[in-house]
């Protein structure tokens, strides 16, 4: 089920948790536009953490995997602007 | 459905094929993923149309917890992954179980302090606030304790399935985290 291309497990948990300590940070510490830039980066980045290193869907289905990560994308997109545009 | 499915298991009301419920799974997880990102663009969009109530929202939410509930969660995910990708999955599912029974306790905490100020903010925003994260939560709590059962006896088969799920509720939190929590 695994192989040695696999992310380990504890490595993604790390990631993901260091991924939303920043983003936590970026919120109270950055000026919206940074804010929005970082924040919108760092959930799009956990997404696809998830996706691929909790779920390996790239596994079973790499169009699948993409189409949670592109669907990820989009709303990170959208939440990123509106935070920039309270600018 | 299978077409090669013998008629006879048909008649008989057996399971569908592996295949048809896979795509039963998926078919429920991007339900689940439209009806949570048709909800978050309302909340975009409302944010844009009323700053100043988007604002007091904001004021009154508590961040610190909301990240506690956050790592709370992905904890809960990490055990999900083990029990479907090898892992002995009895006590990892009970893990993850509690995971999410954390997390709802930690959201009801958050929900404590925050109604005693968003009751005073009139604005859409509030409903919407309220409708998003309470929604999620019952989807946490309801899956929690289904996991609990199939830690009881579990399969490979129904072991993925549910990760497969838990995976999903923890992307719509990931999703929410930054639509009403970081802006």
């Amino acid at each position: 089920m695994s192989s040695p291309r696999d992310l380990p497990l504890p490595l993604v948990l790390g990631a993901l948790l260091l991924a939303t300590g920043l983003g936590l940070i970026a919120s109270m510490l950055l000026a919206p536009l940074p804010r929005g830039l970082a924040i919108a980066v760092l959930s799009l980045i956990k997404a696809a953490l998830l996706v691929i290193g909790f779920m390996r869907l790239q596994q079973e289905s790499r169009a699948l995997a993409g189409a949670l990560i592109g669907y990820a994308a989009l709303l990170c997109a959208l939440a990123g602007l509106r935070i920039a545009l309270a600018a | 459905m299978n077409a090669h499915t013998p008629p006879a298991r048909l008649a008989a009301g057996q399971p569908t094929s592996e295949g048809g419920m896979e795509l039963l799974l998926w078919i429920l997880v991007w339900s689940e993923l439209a009806v949570f990102g048709a909800f978050l663009v309302s909340f975009l969009i409302l944010g844009l149309l009323d700053p100043p109530a988007l604002a007091r929202l904001h004021g009154a939410l508590d961040l610190p917890l909301a990240g506690a509930a956050t790592a709370v969660l992905l904890t809960s995910g990490f055990f999900a992954a083990r029990a479907a990708l090898g892992s002995p999955p009895r006590w990892n599912l009970v893990a993850a179980a509690l995971g999410g029974f954390g997390f709802v306790v930690l959201k009801l905490v958050a929900y404590s302090h925050e109604i005693p100020t968003i009751a005073a903010v009139e604005s859409r925003l509030v409903e919407l606030y309220f409708l998003i994260t309470g929604f999620h939560l019952a989807h946490v709590l309801f899956v929690a304790v289904i996991m609990l059962a199939i830690a009881w006896r579990p399969t490979p088969r129904r072991t993925g399935t549910i990760a497969v799920i838990w995976h999903a509720i923890d992307l719509v939190w990931l999703l929410i985290l930054p639509v009403i929590y970081l802006g």
